[in-house]
This record gives structure tokens, sequence and C-alpha cells, in this order.
């Protein structure tokens, strides 16, 4: 027999794998992250709501929680097991909106205190307060639990009425599977007109995989047919490899099934024996809590490798992201030392001017067609670098992040930054410049104004400004023109590195916003093989 | 001729699905056969004239060809018929029915006119379908498609049928859809017109079927009743009910009038599953016209029956949907069915069933329940005479309220407007679906102010204002050099003399890639930004794409057009008063020598001692040359800033003309384009709003 025995080192692996799923993110909109969401909530549900109270408190009442479609008659049914109207039935659907919870009254300090389902809001409401006014919970915004107190179950057993599991209140389908999570025994309620359908069998598909104690219920079957339908319900379940699960029926009885009111014991008398049993013989008991523990705990098995998989997933989208900018704008870097090579920058306005010059052109305006000219090649090189970001993007799921692709129209503030780098490289170069003449012995020392623009033309103009170089030479001698002009290109290469730079991480921004990290994937990794290694 | 060898080739084709249901049908007697016969024959002469379309097209538009193509195809047309008419003989048992006799009788009465004038209706048809893609389809993939067409002319040639007709501004709608896929084909992937090709291949095949049948489906969850309504309606139990579940796996059709067998094909209902309602004159004098059909559920386990479900659901003109008390807030029905059907709502039946086993008011109850969730889905619901959908409580087990669905259903079906109600929902889902691509944010356009822009990036980047303001200062400095005083200019040709002559002398060197190539990228990337502005993604990208390809050569065209215009055409004008001004500088030049001259005689005792009259002209002389020089000067700022910005004006309006013709044209035929599509797409959203 499978016991429950539990060491502290395994709760603290546990909570410290709880963190671990908490923490992990899945920010971007990848095909699989909307259920990796859903999955790391249900997994910390499950923990919190199940697996660490469980083993933390082996002697707490099991909850058996009553799961089913809508209209499959529930809340009749938990009424008719504990003998009382404690959950409202009727025929407008979704019946329960607000689970309630059923034990006994001494067992009600269990359930009353935050140990299980912390995060529903208990109500405590007195049985005609519920009568009088049956909407007021139903109004109510907040994720209740209302408990019940009953003496005619028996203790250590707890019943849980769940809202539908397909409800078309989507509200009430995640508090459902969560109710479901939370369960030591799982009671599938399904009906004669129902037994077929998917949604159920999805239920019951889940409940294998995490191994539950599963026991279903026949609910609303016609006395005429009861023989066939039990039968075929049985070959659909012995179909499905749950063969062994305990099956009740129960059948349609004209003055219980709408109006709310009770089953003759008689009909429920077999379940609730079940059930009572469960509850009472001890081995029984731990046989019951030690398989669904165990299985929540195996489930963990494949299911941390599939959040570790969805967090890898996020980084490697995030990473093919990243590389995209890289990529974008390194090959617009090579592009753009290539043209500055060719001189692309004396080219236009600039090249009519330095052609007119010094003729018809004085030395400021050429360094102001340089410099215009430098801005407008870096502009390009960044608007081409973004659009080619924008195109690899469009491929990308993930770039449909929030706020990935939204840009603030910065190419004005693009030209705008690009601008001022421009200037401030122009404006050190004409300090260098002023250095270097200022340092010449030299009677009739030349203007430094028309040093730093032939500086500036011989570094942009490629091989159609050699005369420039000449001029400088002749201007400042040949060792300070070398001397300038290795200055100038250094101060050249840094401005544009940084100008680019710039932009590419103003770009990166939002993407790193998103806190992306390898490390959720091996933590939960880890945080598993730490679990398995305790237990 | 190739129409007979077409015929020898699609008979063998359409042998094989043919056999496949043949098989499937064997249990029915005469009728399938002589059914499948008659579609064989038709795809045939279907195929003849397309091909003899087609060759008349490419051989000889003049007509004779035409005549002669459509002669040909309408003689066999005639044989292969008769051929049908033999087999159909043979086999025709109980069951043939009136259709196949008429069938006959129309073969026989008229061969070659009567098939000869199909022949030239069915050539227009497929002409108009021959437009795009669609046709193509039509042929070539959807093979229920070719079935469908195969169906239509059967019909035609009944007497008893009429085909549906469309009124008018759904048929305009249709018309712009059609148009709207054929335009976009180009720009949009085929995953997003599917929809729409799919709605316009189901109303062509709809419309040329009966629109003397409503083709009603019963939809609903397992367990919900829905053959139990079909059998209660029909009179007879043809249906199969009972305890297991899922129950009905195939749908079943029953039909109240003849003639829908078409309709019924096109469901791809077999034969073995066609059944006829009870016979009594006064519940199919109620209900004639109508074919219900019996669709499995859509929530069980079996994947297979949802499948059929959704599939049905697109064919048929209306639904039934059959919910019970105990299902009818299922999220599946509502979130998978109900509310993707919102639009449907005119053609949309939902009934409660199973009331019988509500006690008292609680039926009412579920009812008013079952209303809130419907409008809470969007269904608008058919009450005090407004449109939309019919809600009933019934129980088909008691027969409680069958008589209202009953009541309800042969006015709906009397109207004979649920077909046309339904494509109508169908083209406007489809325009809906389609609307994030075809509707802008805002105007879209090239505005004047980013062509004049455009404009001044290509001046910019050819180096207009540059190329101007050197062209004055050295028209200027021509004029100085002019008029200035000779002394001055001697002194300059010194000057020049002792130094090299870098950078001194303007040389109009040849420049490969004088055009400023970041500058011509960033303009063209601008103007195709500002041009894509507000358009849905992939026109956006197509104006973009219009105006990279259009930019294409744009710098070297502006290179060579910079050499070209950046000329001086001849030597600079010089004007009017110039060789005045020369002159009045020679002149005071001449004053200067000949003061000089008079005073050095005096000096050498040559000529009379007078000093005040050379020294006065030697003054005038002096102060005068730098006079006129500066007097010239100021006469000369006019002409040179003239002559700066007609070069200005010369390279600029030459880019903007280059920038024009390659990528600005291109780019205004690209939105053009997008705003006839968009005209399209609102006309076939049937909002007639203003192109814009």
């Amino acid at each position: 027999m499978v016991t429950l025995d539990v060491r502290p080192q395994l709760l603290d692996a546990l909570s410290a794998l709880r963190d671990r799923v908490a923490a992990a993110r899945f920010p971007l909109p990848l095909a699989g992250a909307p259920r990796a969401r859903a999955n790391r909530d249900e997994l910390i549900a499950q923990l919190d709501d199940y697996l660490v109270p469980r083993l933390r408190q082996p002697e707490a009442p099991l909850l058996a929680v009553i799961g089913g479609s809508t209209g499959a008659g529930k809340s009749t049914l938990v009424n008719s097991l504990v003998g009382r109207r404690v959950s409202e039935a009727g025929v407008l659907r979704p019946t329960t909106r607000t689970p309630v919870l059923v034990c006994h009254p001494e067992d009600h300090h269990w359930f009353s205190g935050m140990r299980v389902l912390p995060d529903l809001t208990r109500v405590w409401m007195p049985r005609q307060d519920v009568d009088d006014d049956p909407l007021l919970s139903a109004e109510d915004d907040l994720r209740v639990l209302r408990i019940e107190t009953v003496d005619t179950l028996p203790r250590g057993l707890a019943l849980l009425d769940a809202p539908d599991i397909d409800s078309l209140v989507a509200d009430n389908r995640v508090l459902a599977a969560e109710l479901m999570c939370a369960a030591d025994i799982w009671v599938m309620v399904t009906t004669a007109a129902r037994y077929a359908d998917a949604v159920p069998w999805h239920l019951l598909r889940t409940a294998k995989e995490h191994d539950a104690t599963l026991v279903t219920v026949l609910d609303r079957v016609p006395h005429q047919v009861v023989a066939e339908v039990s039968r075929q319900f049985g070959a659909l379940l012995a179909k499905a490899g749950l063969g062994d699960v305990p099956r009740f029926t129960v059948p349609e009885l004209p003055e219980s099934a709408w109006g709310g009111g009770l089953l003759p014991a008689t009909a429920v008398a077999p379940l609730r024996a079940w059930l009572a049993q469960q509850a009472q013989d001890p081995g029984a008991r731990q046989q019951v809590m030690a398989r669904t523990a165990y299985g929540v705990l195996d489930s963990l098995k494949s299911r941390m490798p599939e959040l570790a998989g969805a967090a890898a997933a996020q980084y490697a989208a995030a990473l093919r992201l990243t590389a995209a900018v890289d990529g974008a704008y390194d090959s617009e870097y090579t592009r753009l030392r290539g043209r500055l090579q060719a001189g692309a920058v004396l080219a236009g306005d600039a090249l009519k001017r330095w052609r007119s010059y010094p003729l018809d052109c004085s030395a400021g305006e050429l360094l102001d067609a340089l410099a215009e000219s430098l801005a407008a090649l870096l502009l390009c090189a960044v608007t081409a670098a973004d659009e080619r970001v924008d195109e690899a993007w469009r491929r990308e799921p993930a770039a449909g992040a929030p706020g990935l692709t939204d840009r603030d129209p910065t190419l004005e503030s693009a030209e705008h930054r690009i601008g001022m780098a421009v200037r401030r490289w122009r404006r050190v170069l004409e300090e260098h410049a002023e250095d270097e003449v200022r340092a010449l012995e030299k009677s009739v020392a030349p203007d430094p104004e028309v040093v730093a623009a032939l500086v500036a033309t011989a570094l942009l103009g490629g091989r159609r400004a050699r005369s420039a170089g000449e001029g400088l030479a002749e201007r400042i001698g040949a060792h300070g023109a070398l001397r300038l002009r290795d200055k100038g290109g250094r101060l050249l290469t840094d401005y544009l590195d940084k100008a680019l730079h710039d932009e590419r991480e103003r770009r990166l921004a939002p993407l790193d916003a998103l806190d992306v990290h390898p490390e959720p994937q091996a933590e939960l990794i880890a945080a598993l093989s730490v679990l398995q290694k305790e237990r | 001729m190739t129409a007979v060898t077409a015929v020898t080739d699609h008979t063998d084709h359409s042998d094989q699905p043919g056999d496949d249901e043949g098989r499937e049908g064997e249990g029915r007697e005469g009728e399938g056969r002589q059914e499948r016969g008659h579609a064989r024959v038709e795809d045939d002469s279907v195929t003849d004239r397309r091909n003899a379309y087609k060759n008349a097209h490419k051989e000889d538009p003049d007509g004779e060809a035409v005549r002669k193509e459509k002669g040909d195809s309408g003689r066999v047309r005639t044989e292969t018929g008769g051929g049908a008419e033999s087999g159909s003989g043979s086999g025709a048992g109980a069951g043939a029915g009136a259709g196949g006799g008429s069938v006959e009788a129309a073969v026989g009465e008229d061969e070659a006119v009567g098939s000869g004038m199909d022949a030239v209706d069915a050539t227009d048809s497929a002409g108009a379908w021959d437009d795009g893609l669609i046709a193509r389809r039509v042929s070539v993939t959807a093979e229920g498609q070719a079935r469908a067409v195969q169906e239509v002319v059967v019909d035609n040639r009944s007497p008893a049928v009429t085909p549906l007709a469309y009124d008018g501004p759904l048929r305009s709608r249709l018309d712009a859809l059609r148009e709207l896929v054929g335009l976009s084909r180009t720009r949009l992937d085929n995953r997003t017109l599917a929809e729409a090709g799919r709605v316009l291949d189901e109303a062509a095949a709809r419309r040329r079927l009966s629109g003397q049948h409503t083709v009603v489906a019963i939809a609903g969850a397992t367990g919900s009743g829905k053959s139990q309504l079909f059998n209660a309606l029909a009179g007879v139990a043809i249906s199969e009910t009972g305890v297991r579940r899922p129950t009905t796996a195939a749908p079943i059709a029953c039909s109240w009038s003849d003639g829908a067998a078409g309709l019924i094909d096109r469901l791809g209902v077999p034969g073995r599953l066609r059944r006829r309602p009870l016979q009594s004159a006064e519940a199919e004098a109620q209900l004639r016209g109508l074919v219900l059909v019996d669709l499995p559920d859509h929530d069980s386990a079996a994947l297979q029956h949802r499948e059929h479900v959704d599939r049905m659901l697109a064919l048929v003109d209306a639904v039934i949907w059959v919910v019970d008390p105990e299902k009818y807030a299922d999220a599946v029905l509502h979130e998978r069915y109900l509310r993707p059907m919102a639009g449907h709502a005119e053609v949309t039946f939902v009934v409660l069933n199973q009331i019988d086993r509500l006690p008292g008011e609680a039926a009412d109850q579920v009812l008013d329940d079952l209303r809130r969730l419907l409008d809470d889905d969007g269904i608008a619901l058919g009450e005090y005479g407004e449109p939309g959908a019919t809600v009933l409580a019934l129980s088909a087990l008691t027969g409680e309220g069958i008589g209202e669905l009953r009541e309800a259903l042969g006015h709906f079906v009397a109207e004979r407007g649920a077909a046309a109600r339904r494509i109508s929902a169908d083209v406007d889902a489809a325009a809906v679906r389609l609307w994030p691509v075809y509707a802008n944010r805002r105007q879209a356009g090239l505005s004047e102010e980013a062509r004049d822009e455009f404009a001044d990036r290509l001046a910019d980047a050819v180096g207009a204002t540059a190329a101007g303001e050197a062209a004055e200062r050295a028209w200027r400095r021509n004029a100085g050099r002019a008029c200035g005083t000779p002394w001055l200019r001697l002194w300059r040709w010194y000057q020049d003399r002792r130094e090299p002559p870098t950078g001194r002398l303007s040389v109009r060197a040849h420049d490969e890639e004088a055009t400023a190539r970041q500058r011509v990228e960033q303009a063209v990337r601008t103007v195709a930004e500002r041009a894509a502005d507000g358009l849905p993604s992939p026109w956006a990208q197509a104006v973009r794409e219009a105006a990279v390809r259009g930019s294409q050569g744009l710098c070297e065209a502006l290179d060579e057009l910079a050499v070209r215009a950046g000329a001086p055409v001849g030597r600079p004008p010089r004007p009017g008063w110039w060789p005045a001004a020369v002159l009045a500088q020679a002149a005071m030049t001449v004053l200067q020598v000949v003061g000089g001259l008079w005073l050095a005689g005096q000096v050498i005792g040559f000529m009379s001692p007078n000093l005040g009259v050379p020294v006065l002209l030697m003054v005038i002389g002096i102060v005068g040359g730098p006079g006129v020089e500066w007097a010239c000067k100021l006469a000369a700022s006019g002409p040179a800033r003239r002559y700066g910005l007609d070069a200005e004006r010369r390279l600029r309006e030459a880019a903007a003309g280059c920038g024009r013709a390659r990528v600005l044209d291109p780019v205004a035929a690209e939105l053009l384009r997008y705003r006839e599509v968009r005209g399209q797409f609102l006309r076939a959203t049937g909002v007639d709003a203003p192109v814009g």
C-alpha cells in the first residue's frame, strides 16, 4: 500500500519549485504562450490549493469536488448527498456560480482558514439568508467560497460543489478547473444526454493524466434506459482506459430533477457509502490521498518540462528578435563603412561645394555641407536598418508583443539625435584643427576653419578628395596633416559607432524591458530534479 | 474537333467520383442512377463549352468558329443526353419521379435549339467566371463545385424548377466582392481571400439551384432531440432516435416537394439517406418547398460529426438550432456556433426542445434565459415583427409547440428569401473579416506636401542649391573681373603666376556618382512611408515595393541628368549695359593715362605748365575706376542672382521630373488601385460611402 510520508525536505523543495514556477513569465505572444500561462496558473493553483496543504497536513479531511458540465445536476447531487438544500439548484444555467463547500461542523476549522484555496474569500452564510436572497452571492464580484456545515456528513469528508467546467462565463470555467485541481477525489458528473460530450471526456483524460482518484456519476438517467446507457457509458470508459473507475448511476426522478429538490436517499446511497468509506476507513483514506498526491507529484515530471520548454521557446524567440536587430544594424554598419570609404558623403550638395571651393565657396559652407551630408548618410543607415528589422519581425509571431513594434514616430527624433552627434563631431574636429594650427610655428598661420574643412573633406571624400589632403599638407605640413587626419578618422569612427549603437539600443530597449532570460528554463528543471531527489 | 476529344477525356475523369457515389447509392433504385448519368453528361458539356469559349477567343474572334463550336457542343450534348435517356429508361423504377420524365421531355422537344441556347447561356456565364483565379478554382480545386455546376443544368432543363434569383443590391454586392477578390489576388495571400472566395462560390452554386426550395438544417447538441424534431416535422419516423449517444452519425435529408435533388446533391447527402415526408395534402401545402436536413451533433467526442456539421452549416439556407433545458447554456454551442453566426440571425431558428421535462413556469424561465444568452451572443431576436432569429419552445415528444414551429417554417419557406438572406449574411461576414485588409485609418493619397518634400530631397541629392550658388558667384566674379580696373586685374594675373593654381580655377571634372545615394534612398523611403501611412498593411507593403522598384536606376539617371542640366548653356548671358561699363572703365583708365602723360609732359617741359587740368583728369580716372567697378558690382548682383537661380531651378526641375516619372507615378498608380479596391469593398459591404 502506498502511504503518505512526508519529509520536510520535500516540502522545501516543493515550495522552491512553486516559487520558480510563479517566477516564470511568458510575455512574448508565441503560439504556446497562452497555454503555458494557463498551465503555470493551474500548476500554482494546484500546488497552493492542494499539494502543499495536503502534504503538510495529511490528517485534514478529504475533499471531494463535484464537477461536470452545466445542467448535469451537480448541485442536486450534493444536496441529496447531505440530505439538505445547501447548494442552490435550478433550471437556469449556469446555476452554481459560487462554489459551495460542505463539511461536518467539527471539520469546519480546516476550511475556514486559508489552508486550502487561499485566493477565495470565505463567506459564511446562515441558511435563511441564502433562502431569502439567493442572488446575493451570485452578484458578488469577488471570488468567494461559501462554507456550509452539515452534521449528516461523516467527519473527515468535505464536498465541494463546483461551477460547470465548460461554462459560458469564462471566470466560472477557470474557477472550476482550479477547484478540480484542489480535490482529493474527483467526482465527475455527467448525464444520459451528455455522456458522449467532448467536454467531460477532456476532464476525464486530465484526471487520468494526473492519476487522481476519480469517480464518475451518471446522473439523470431515465429509468427505462438505465441498463443500456450505463452499459454504453461503461464501454466508453473502458475504451478510454478508465474501466476501473467506480461508476454510479442516479436515475432521473421527476420530483427532484428540475425543482431543485432532493433525490431520495436511496438514489444516492451507493455513492454516499463509497465516499464515507473512503473517508473513514484509514486504509482506503490513505490510499486515496496518496494516489492523488503522488499523481500530482508525478504529473510534475511532464508538466515542469513543458513549462521549461515554453520558457526556452520564449528565450529563443527573444534571441531571434535580438538577432534580427543585430543583424540588420551590423549589415547596415558594414554598408555605411563601405560608403564612407567610397566617399559617398562628398556627393550632391557637398560635392558641388567642394568643386567650387575656395573660389566660390567658403570653408564654413563646405564644412556645413559635409556635416549635413554625413548626417543624411547616418540617418539613411539607421532607417534602412529599422526597415530591415521591421521586415524580419513581421515574420516573427513574437514581435506582436505590445510596445515592441509600435514605436513612437522616432524618425524626427532619430534625425535630431544623429544631427546632434554629427555637430558634436564637427566641433571637436574644429578644436583639433585649432590646436594643430596653434602649434604651427609659421608667420602666417592658416585659417583653422580652412584646415578643419580640408580635414573633413579628406576624411569623408574618399578618392575624389585627394587634392584636399594635398592642400592640407601644404598648409600645416605633412606631419601635422597626417596627425590631424588620424585624429579626425578615429573621432569619426567613434562617433559613428556610438550613434549607431545608441539607435540599436533604443530599438532593443522594449525587448529588454520584457525581461526574457534563459535562466527560468534551467531553474525550473533544477527545481524539478531537486524535488525528484527528495521523494 | 477539340470538343469531341474533350468529351471523351472528361467522361473518363468524371467516371471516378460518379462511381464512388454510385456504389454508395446502390440501394436506391433508378432515380440515383439516372441522375448520375445526367451529371456525367453535364460535366462533359460544361467542359465543352469552356473549351469552345477558349478556342473561340484564341482562334477566331469573328464568330464563325464560335458558332460552329457551339453547334458542335450542342450536338455532342444531345448525343450523350440520348445515352443517358436510355440509361434512365432501363433503370427507371418507381422512384424515378417527375424530374426524370421532364428532363427527357425537354431533351426530346427541341434538341438543337434548346440545348444550343443553353450552351450560349452557359458560355456567357463561364466567360463571366473566367475572369481570374476564381473560375479556375471552381474547375480545378473544388470537386464539389464542379458537381454543383453539373446540377445546374439538370435543374435548368426541368421546367418545374426555376433557379434562385438574387435581388439587385445583393447581386451588385456579389459582383463587387468578385471584382474585389480579382483585384486583390496579387496583393493579398490566398488565405485571406479564401473565405470571400468560398462565399462567392457558394453564392454562385446556390444561385443555379432551385429558388423554390429552402434548405433548413436541424443542428444541436447530442441528445437534444434533433432527430425527434425531424421526425415530428416529417410526420414519420425517418431518422433513428435513441438513447445511445451520439445517435445520428450522417446527415439525413427530407424534401417536401420535387426538384430539390440538386440542392441535396450539393449537400453531399447520398441517395440512401434521402426521404420523403408522410404524404398529407395539408402538410404538403404548408411546408411546400422545404428541404429539411437532420445533422449529427456538434459537441460529442466523435470528431467527424463536428466536421460534418461545420461543412453542412456553410451550405444550407437556414438553421434550426435545437437546444434542451440541460444544454442550452453550453459554451461550445454559443462560442463556437452562435456567436460567429450572429449575423445570420434572420435565417436562424432556436428551439428549446424537451419542455415536457420542465415543470410549470420553469419552461418560460428557461426560454427567457435562453433569449438573454442569445442576446449576449449578439443575435438579433425576431420579436415584435423585427427581423431576427425565431425562438420557440416545444416538445418533440409530446408534440407541444410543433404546430407553431411548422407555421413559422411555413411562412419562412413561402417567402423564399432565406437563401438570398443567408448569402447576404455570408457576404457581410466575409466583409467583416476582410475589413482590416481594406479599411484605412485615414485618407489615402500622396499629399502635395509630400511630393514637394520629395522633390526637395532629390534636389538636395543632386546638389541643386550649391550648384546655383556656385553659378551665381562665378557669374559675379566674372562680371567683377570684366569691369574691374585693369591694375587690379594685372595684380591678380601676377598673383596667379606666382602661386600654383590649386583649386583656384573651378575645374569642371566629370564626377562619377555625383548624386548622393543616401539622400535618394532616404527620399524614396520617406515618400513611400508617407504614401503608405494609414493604409492596411498589404497595401502599404505594395506601395513601398512600387516605390523601391521605381527607385532602381534613379541614382544613375540623376547622375546623368546632373551632368546634362548642370552644364552651362554656352557662355553666360551678358546684360546690355555691360559694354557701356567696360567702355566707362576703359575711359577711366584712358583718363588716368592721359592725365599722367600730360603731367609727365609738363615735368619734362614738353608742355606748358598747367597743373590743374591733368591732376583733375587723373583724380577723376583714379576715383572713377573703382567707382565704376563698384557700380558694376551693384548692377551685376541682380543678373547674377537670376543666373544662379536659373541654374538651380534647371537642376531641381530635372531631378523632380525624373523622380516623378520613376517613383511618384508608380506610387500614385498603386494608391489608385487601392482606392479602386476600397470602393469595391465598400460596395461589397453594402455601404454606399464615397470612395476616399
